[in-house]
């Protein structure tokens, strides 16, 4: 008995938005006309990313297992994410730590020599976090905007209390704004229409949801992301933005992640389970609409880089 | 509809300093106003006055008295303060309100009976709240109604209450309430009656948002057949909407498009805005709305803007 196919047609479309370019490689992101990989409804015209976290200084609390794996790169930012393309980065992603008020609080001027080193580094798309203490995000990250201009830079993160001054950066100089708020639609929705009335276009913008890791939240994340995306597929313009996940930070810094005694034998090989952790959060998000995942171990790189291969095929 | 007047409430600052000072004249003119912009019963929110609750309660219902010969509403969750004003009410007066827990059912339910008062009770039975129509028609039909039926309390003392919650964090919530409004006006013949804090819809949006959500909302429970509400009779536009759905008479366009959204509501049909004009702004705001209410569209703060 032949069997038919229910096939949804959706009205809606993520935005393209484009990384780099000017010399620099340039991506592609968004786009999909269909619910992640599911290309019995629709297109989803460009894989999705996966970018890769480099600190400006080596981070204190990191796991063993990222040390080891990193080793020496992780004391210079060029040196690590030239390590980051080679293990398959699509995306680098620059935090600006040292900015922060308790870990340096270091400047603009510092900031710039930062971000004028790994743009010169690589020749990947590149993404610039601050240190997420509003104040200190405007310095760096109006900084690190001009250093960057012309060759769109995502800038991040743009939440309620400095939206203002990130959008205008991005504006002035080309830039994407990475768009933050805390697991919730009706927050995100509302900063993109914030954004978008200072001037911004849509097609510059990224959001980020906020990530809930395995285990700590990863359900409200995933459904936040699910309800976002079938909004934009419906037609909302103003959900229609490619998401970004920080995956790696949200996975290693849990228990499950860090804990090498006091845990039952069953819960196995501290190394693997960490990196298990990383993995399935990343898998998970990608399925509930992630476009970008930001990932910290090389070895979840390359799992999720043939984890989306598979799904895309 | 009943207009329930919600402003002798106790997160007012001058209500909580009225009643603590027994300030006669600031009660009786508060209720006057109400009673003159259109409102049937006047709610008095004493709050939970663990201890000297009777005393408040009697003394609040004694003054309203004085000033107006009203409905009184006797709003807290202090069992014996009800009591206390049902012994001294003029009027069939209204218990607000039980919930579908036991103890609230057990100890509000007999007041009820006894002293031949009418009652709110919240589809609501601790725990998590209720997501579906069919789980707030099930607490009322399973819970609530057999307290009330055991007693012989009339069915049309029942005021069901859908617990309205803020579109702001449970958008999918609105619509869920007036389609559980509409069935609970299908339970029996005579039916229960039906109430809503109306501006819990609007709880969290921004201040000058609210009149408009709240205003739309209430077309559409009316619709669906809501008896009546808690709202702010001195809310203008508000009282407005409701002359416009009482007497069936539209002359503006604005006034129209209330009257067409009650109507599609009362026949259980879709409403349809192809007809609106959206070039003219206070009917394009009040079409975002009920896409908003109807969950059709996501609720942002912005959602007018766009």
């Amino acid at each position: 008995m032949p069997v038919e196919v229910p096939v949804e047609k959706w009205a809606g479309k993520v935005n393209e938005v484009t990384l780099g370019g000017n010399g620099r490689k340039s991506i592609v992101i968004g786009g999909e006309t269909t619910l992640p990989f599911l290309k019995i409804d629709g297109a989803m015209p460009h894989r999705p990313a996966i970018a890769v976290e480099v600190d400006d200084v080596m981070p204190a609390d990191w796991s063993p297992h990222l040390i080891a794996a990193w080793g020496d790169a992780l004391k210079d930012p060029a040196v690590w994410a030239k390590k980051a393309a080679e293990y398959g980065a699509d995306i680098i992603v620059l935090t600006l730590d040292s900015a922060h008020p308790e870990r340096g609080n270091t400047g603009a001027a510092e900031a710039k020599k930062t971000v004028e080193k790994v743009l010169a580094a690589v020749d990947l798309p590149v993404i610039i976090i601050g240190p997420d203490v509003a104040e200190k995000d405007n310095e760096v990250l109006i900084a690190a905007s001009s250093v960057g201009r012309g060759q769109r830079l995502a800038l991040g993160n743009c939440v309620d209390k400095n939206y203002r001054s990130v959008a205008a950066a991005c504006i002035a100089d080309g830039h994407v704004a990475i768009a933050k708020t805390p697991i919730d639609i009706n927050l995100a929705k509302q900063l993109n229409i914030l954004i978008c009335d200072i001037g911004l276009a849509p097609d510059a913008i990224l959001m980020d949801p906020t990530t809930g890791g395995l285990g700590y939240g990863i359900e409200y994340t995933y459904s936040v992301m699910e309800r976002l995306r079938l909004a934009a597929l419906i037609g909302d313009k103003m959900t229609s933005m490619p998401m970004i996940c920080d995956v790696g930070e949200e996975s290693w810094r849990q228990k499950e992640a860090r804990a090498t005694s006091g845990v039952p034998a069953t819960w196995g090989d501290h190394q693997e389970r960490a990196l298990a952790w990383e993995g399935i959060t990343g898998v998970s998000l990608l399925n509930s609409g992630a476009d970008i995942v930001v990932l910290q171990h090389p070895r979840t790189i390359a799992l999720i880089k043939d984890a989306i291969s598979k799904l895309m095929a | 509809m009943l207009v329930i007047g919600e402003c002798i409430h106790v997160i007012s600052k001058e209500v909580k300093t009225a009643l603590e000072n027994r300030d006669k004249q600031f009660l009786q003119t508060l209720a006057l106003h109400q009673i003159k912009s259109g409102a049937h019963v006047i709610d008095l929110n004493i709050g939970p006055q663990k201890k000297t609750g009777p005393d408040v309660m009697k003394w609040a219902v004694q003054t309203v008295q004085e000033a107006a010969d009203v409905t009184i509403s006797l709003d807290t969750t202090n069992a014996a303060a009800i009591e206390a004003g049902l012994g001294v009410v003029k009027k069939k007066a209204f218990i607000n309100s039980t919930d579908a827990t036991p103890e609230r059912l057990q100890a509000l339910m007999p007041l009820a009976a006894k002293y031949k008062a009418s009652i709110v009770a919240l589809t609501y039975s601790g725990g998590g709240l209720p997501t579906t129509a069919d789980a707030r028609i099930e607490l009322a039909s399973e819970l609530i109604l057999p307290v009330a039926a055991e007693l012989g309390i009339p069915i049309e003392d029942i005021y069901l209450d859908p617990l309205v919650l803020a579109v702001n964090c449970n958008q999918d919530q609105a619509i869920i309430t007036i389609e559980a409004v509409r069935f609970f006006k299908q339970m029996s013949d005579p039916p229960p009656k039906t109430v809503c804090g109306l501006s819990n819809i609007s709880s969290g949006c921004p201040k000058e948002m609210r009149p408009l959500l709240n205003r739309v909302f209430l077309t559409m429970l009316l619709g669906a057949g809501l008896d009546s509400a808690i709202v702010d009779p001195l809310d203008n536009a508000l009282m407005d909407v409701l002359r416009i759905i009482d007497s069936q008479k539209a002359v503006t366009p604005k006034e129209k498009l209330y009257l067409d959204l009650y109507n599609a509501y009362a026949a259980g049909t879709p409403f349809e805005p192809s007809g609106v004009d959206m070039n003219i702004a206070e009917l394009r705001d009040i079409v975002k709305t009920v896409l908003v209410i109807e969950n059709k569209t996501m609720y942002a703060h912005g959602y007018l803007r766009l």
